[in-house]
């Protein structure tokens, strides 16, 4: 600072040329292409200006050297994990077994509103929202403003279909409880409940596609993953362990594991057109708390990945966030237009 | 700037744009400024088409055709508007028509630099590349505020207030390209004082008919703080009967209301920053946007301001171009090698 000050004309000039350098770098992120110079960042203050220009030097001349490394995992992961991931989940969890119609059939409490023609009312929950921005992506976009989006689309498109009755739990950039959302669901009277959400992989270049229904997991990261989403209830873990224990096979289980199975279905076929690097998690059982405490077939889907550089700047597009909506309607019509057939084949059965 | 001629000919056109909630404006290289109103509109059917005679309509003619129109202004509230889809068309459309205004010859190439309100930056950067990439050749994206001090040679302990219709933005220079501390946007801007009128006069005159339009007419043409430079009568219809209306209390309230909410970001901006450079950015401080039109409001600021110490606040001289010509320096300004990777 002081030996800049001795050259009032250079230290002007410098100041400049840092600007536009600064000017180009931002730009340089925003599409993307900045990483090596992104790490540089704290480096920016006045106080630092000689280290950051050795710095930014460094970083322009590794820079393309960094911008390979950080793209080529993704592409050289992709391939392979598809063909691992695109087949084994999904078809398990979405098949039928014979035994578990008997559950379906035996359980009473909402035949008339779990089948298709009864479904009035949709529920959609964008995830998060006010002061809990949800996962935030590298070039600061919000989950909560992402889902919100999806979900408004989401309830245009269906009321297109003719479903007059689509409710939002926030319409908003509200903070809302997840027990809120759950008394909302069931106070809106609702007979199907979709709360949209998005992933989020610190330590994996990939992207990928999820859906949830409400069960016990083993699985640790599904757990982990439980945990975040649970953050902000207000119902303790004693209540939810006998809870989950409890519910075992319902109809509301069954309706939910059906809806999750037709809405993964749609949205990873879906994506995986738009983008071929999208991989299948396929449909999971998790205590989420949103899905436990709504009394009919529930489904929390992890529609995209923030923490894919790629996949974040599509969410910015609105054509991207309007695809998933499309996707997640597609899915949605599926599950309740099979409800239908299955009221007939319930008919023919009693008949018999 | 120091080389505008040599630049020029290697065959490209430098433009700065300004795209605004209320009025966007481009600066280019070949001497030309233009300025619309941020409006788009599209004609409702194939009457309204026959009717207005275009495929897409922009600024005033587009308000003074609305009501055969589908009408976007897409930077409402300064962010590109979410739920709409047609905002990002609209944006594109915007950006388009400025360029033809530009005229730049064909084979030129295009460089631009695009500066949009701070918030905008924030949230939809990537949005706004997108619409504008597909009509220019090389493009930057930089925070309105920011444009308007790089214009004005404020690169280092300044503070630039830029009150625009959707947003006000603060911009903190220190010498480098601000990061998102030194910048803050609030809502207390042009649109937040067309509501205040509005409701002031819905108050006061009940059996007056007039719009949201009629009302930021109004506030263009007389807006004021502090002391009444007279008398303020517009011209509002009252049964069908155009009818003289005093309007000059309402007027100030309205503009007074943002009043407020700047002085607190302002003083709490200032203070947030090294105590050893406070006095030099209290001393350097600049309104820009339509909002420093509003009589009184830089010795209101000022004023206000005293109370933390010795302070000089300036208007920017042309509030329309100041952030699109600040654009366009950055543009020529710009090492051509940085244009090469945008």
């Amino acid at each position: 600072m002081i030996m800049l000050s001795a050259f009032p004309k250079k230290k002007e000039l410098r100041i400049r040329q840092t600007i536009l350098r600064g000017v180009y770098e931002d730009n340089l992120r925003i599409i993307g292409k900045g990483s090596a110079v992104l790490s540089n960042r704290p480096s920016f203050s006045l106080k630092k200006i000689s280290l950051f220009i050795s710095t930014v030097l460094l970083a322009l001349l590794g820079y393309g050297n960094y911008s390979d490394l950080s793209l080529s995992p993704d592409k050289q992961i992709a391939p392979l994990s598809i063909a691992a991931q695109q087949l084994s989940p999904l078809p398990a969890e979405t098949s039928v077994h014979p035994s578990e119609y008997a559950a379906f059939f035996g359980g009473q409490a909402h035949l008339k509103r779990v089948f298709g023609l009864a479904v009035k009312t949709i529920m959609i929950d964008p995830g998060h929202g006010g002061a809990d921005s949800g996962t935030v992506g590298k070039l600061g976009t919000r989950e909560k403003d992402i889902t919100l989006d999806i979900a408004k689309r989401l309830k245009e498109r269906l009321k297109k279909q003719g479903y007059s009755n689509v409710l939002l739990t926030r319409e908003e950039d509200i903070t809302l409880p997840l027990n809120k959302r759950v008394e909302l669901a069931n106070s809106g009277r609702a007979d199907l409940f979709i709360s949209i959400h998005l992933n989020y992989l610190p330590s994996k270049p990939i992207n990928i596609i999820e859906t949830y229904y409400f069960g016990p997991s083993s699985d640790a990261k599904t757990l982990k993953l439980a945990e975040q989403e649970n953050a902000g209830s207000h119902y303790g873990l004693s209540d939810f362990k006998e809870i989950i224990e409890k519910i075992g096979e319902t109809v509301k289980l069954q309706e939910s594991r059906e809806l999750a199975g037709s809405i993964q279905q749609h949205l990873f076929v879906n994506s995986l057109k738009q983008n071929g690097n999208v991989q299948d998690f396929g449909v999971k059982r998790a205590p989420f708390v949103v899905l436990l405490g709504v009394n009919v077939p529930a489904v929390l889907a992890e529609v995209s990945c923030l923490s894919n550089r790629e996949e974040e700047v599509e969410l910015n597009t609105e054509s991207h966030r309007e695809n998933i909506a499309r996707y997640l309607e597609a899915g949605i019509l599926h599950y309740l237009s099979k409800g239908e057939v299955r009221y007939e084949a319930k008919r023919l059965e009693e008949g018999r | 700037m120091k080389q505008k001629d040599s630049k020029r000919e290697d065959n490209t056109v430098f433009v700065g744009i300004d795209l605004g909630t209320s009025r966007s404006s481009i600066s280019a290289s070949n001497n030309t400024r233009e300025w619309i109103e941020s409006y788009v509109g599209w004609p409702k059917d194939f009457i309204a088409l026959q009717v207005v005679g275009k495929p897409v309509l922009f600024g005033a003619e587009a308000l003074k055709n609305r009501l055969s129109l589908d009408l976007c202004r897409p930077l409402e509230h300064g962010v590109i508007k979410e739920g709409i889809e047609r905002s990002e068309e609209a944006v594109k459309e915007i950006i388009k028509y400025l360029i033809e205004l530009a005229k730049p010859e064909p084979d030129q190439k295009i460089h631009a630099v695009v500066g949009v309100p701070a918030d905008t930056l924030k949230v939809n950067k990537l949005a706004i590349r997108k619409a504008v990439s597909e009509f220019v050749h090389s493009l930057m994206v930089v925070s309105e505020p920011f444009a308007v001090a790089y214009g004005m040679d404020l690169l280092n302990n300044s503070l630039v207030i830029d009150i625009g219709a959707g947003t006000t933005d603060f911009c903190i220079m220190h010498g480098t390209i601000p990061s998102e501390e030194d910048q803050k946007t609030i809502l207390a801007a042009g649109d937040y004082i067309d509501e205040q009128l509005y409701s002031y006069l819905t108050e006061r005159y009940p059996n007056a008919k007039f719009n949201k339009n009629m009302v930021r007419q109004f506030k263009e043409q007389h807006s004021f703080v502090r002391e009444v430079p007279g008398e303020v009568r517009v011209e509002i219809p009252v049964d069908g009967k155009p009818v003289m209306h005093d309007i000059t209390n309402e007027i100030r309230r309205a503009c007074e209301s943002i009043l407020p909410a700047i002085v607190e970001t302002t003083t709490e901006m200032i203070a947030r920053f090294d105590p050893e450079f406070q006095v030099k950015i209290k001393n350097n401080i600049v309104l820009a946007g339509g909002g420093s039109l509003i009589k009184g409001i830089r010795e209101y600021l000022q004023d206000a301001l005293k109370e933390y110490g010795s302070c000089r606040v300036t208007c920017v001289e042309d509030p329309l171009f100041a952030g699109s010509n600040g654009a366009l320096k950055l543009a020529e300004d710009m090492p051509a090698k940085y244009w090469e990777t945008l």
